[in-house]
């Protein structure tokens, strides 16, 4: 029997702890919200300027320009995380002024020196200013801040490094998919999508890569960026790949390269038997690839035992146009079709619904 | 000139896109959420809505939708604001019934000619 005294006790503790911990979070808040007031009230003064700077005209920047370069570093500091939001949501001529401000202000060298700070939050805006200035000898720094300590960090130098690094950066991206500070794949095939063609070469190093995450996320980007260069080495990761992931990345990826080489393992991958996740994005992969060889495997797939695979089959053979719109219109009308005419079906009306949807937007738009 | 009604939780897009349009001699009403912006359009004599999409609570989806369902605001012209990630939600916004959109990042003399481009069509 447990006596009363120290269940009282426990309770009192336990009350304690919570009571301790809302205050904590009030008071946090409290704080947070207090110096987001001073910041505002900081810059409050030099806050339209800034908004005229963003709508002038060229001609009418440079003095503008000039006067905000020479703000006082307080009222800089309470600027600056409105500057930084801005910079990711203006284009055009804003986005050049504001860039041309962080440059006359030297800025960029501040941020490179703020990567190093022992604030992670000032690390982290020091990362995203240096992106958006797509500042390049930064790339190396931000390469090391992917291991940092902090995973908002970590994401921000990965975003950065998606604008201002270059091949170099490639495999240090690829390598923060593992170990104990990893960056997410999502954050990571961005960041390699937007580096562009030009360093796809290095990119393409990746389906080597002894992780599965590095080569599934490779070939993503490699199909995102449409480097048909590489079809023949996805196509074989699709045949040979140990891992059903990298695998059903490569079919995806095969069914937008859009190239015929992707036909021939697309079609192996589809056949009875493989995994039906795989088997399911292939017949899809199929639909994008737009080969017209496809209809009859496609057609034959439309009375296959999983319906998953049957109907990612129906709404591929609606991409390949005319002669797959045929083969559902033969599979419907089979009165003797079952699950096959049914699939058929479903995917004809859908079409007729998308079509309609389709007519109504357009509509609206004129 | 116009009156345009913008609505954007976030106060940078708002502070800009007001004083750009001021700028081009537009009034504006400007308010953070999708129920002040319903409130705004029933309540005063506005020429364009400019409305973000995704804003907490109720969506610029949303309020596009109720100002084409009610009679009085049924042919008020609509931009959609929405962010590039989001590019998906710009046919969901001409389904709703949006004349137009803007996706983020933006320049604000492209947004002030959008905006004339919308009234001058309307006017037609």
């Amino acid at each position: 029997m447990i006596p009363t005294s120290l269940v009282s006790a426990a309770l009192l503790g336990l009350l304690a702890v919570v009571l301790a911990q809302s205050l904590l979070i009030v008071g946090n808040r409290f704080v947070r919200r207090h110096r987001q007031r001073r910041r505002e009230r900081i810059a409050a003064p030099v806050r339209g300027p800034l908004l005229q700077l963003l709508c002038a005209e060229e001609d009418e920047q440079t003095e503008l320009l000039y006067r905000l370069a020479e703000i006082d570093r307080r009222t800089w500091v309470a600027l600056e995380p409105t500057l930084t939001a801005l910079l990711g949501k203006v284009a055009g001529g804003a986005h050049t002024a504001l860039v041309r401000l962080y440059e006359l202000r030297g800025a960029a060298v501040d941020a490179v020196a703020d990567l190093s700070s022992r604030s992670a939050a000032r690390r982290g805006r020091a990362a995203q200013v240096l992106g958006q200035l797509c500042h390049r000898p930064a790339a190396p720094s931000l390469c090391r801040l992917l291991a940092d300590h902090d995973p908002e960090v970590r994401l921000a130098a990965a975003r950065a490094l998606g604008r201002c690094g270059g091949p170099e950066s490639v495999p240090y991206l690829l390598e923060s998919l593992h170990g104990p500070r990893t960056v997410p794949p999502g954050a990571v095939t961005m960041a390699l999508v937007s580096l562009g063609p030009e360093v796809q070469r290095s990119v393409a190093a990746g389906l080597e890569h002894p992780e599965p995450l590095a080569r599934a996320v490779t070939i993503e980007v490699l199909g995102a960026t449409g480097v048909v260069s590489h079809a023949s080495e996805i196509a074989r990761a699709l045949r040979e790949d140990p891992q059903i992931e990298v695998r059903i990345k490569a079919a995806r990826a095969l069914g937008r390269l859009g190239m015929p080489d992707g036909l021939e393992p697309l079609l192996a991958a589809v056949r009875p038997g493989g995994p039906v996740a795989l088997r399911m994005v292939g017949a899809g992969a199929l639909g994008s690839l737009g080969a017209v060889a496809a209809t009859g495997p496609l057609a034959k797939l439309l009375g296959d035992p999983d319906p998953h695979v049957a109907a990612a089959a129906a709404r591929a053979l609606l991409q390949l146009g005319p002669e797959g719109r045929a083969a559902l219109r033969a599979a419907a009308d089979d009165r003797s079709g079952g699950p096959a005419a049914a699939q058929a079906r479903a995917a004809l009306a859908e079409s007729a619904v998308g079509g309609a949807r389709h007519d109504v937007r357009a509509e609206v738009a004129l | 000139m116009a009156h345009v009604l913008i609505a954007d939780d976030d106060a940078d897009i708002r502070d800009l896109v007001a004083f750009k349009l001021t700028q081009s001699g537009h009034q504006v009403t400007v308010v953070e959420d999708g129920m002040a912006a319903l409130r705004a359009a029933r309540e005063n004599t506005v020429d364009l809505a400019l409305l973000d999409i995704r804003m907490p609570g109720m969506s610029g989806l949303d309020v596009c939708r109720e100002l084409r369902a009610a009679a009085e605001t049924a042919r008020l012209p609509v931009i959609m604001i929405t962010a590039r990630s989001q590019e998906g939600d710009v046919e969901v916004g001409f389904a709703a019934g949006a004349d137009d959109y803007i996706i983020k990042p933006f320049s604000p003399r492209e947004l002030s000619s959008r905006v004339t481009a919308v009234l001058n069509r309307v006017e037609r």
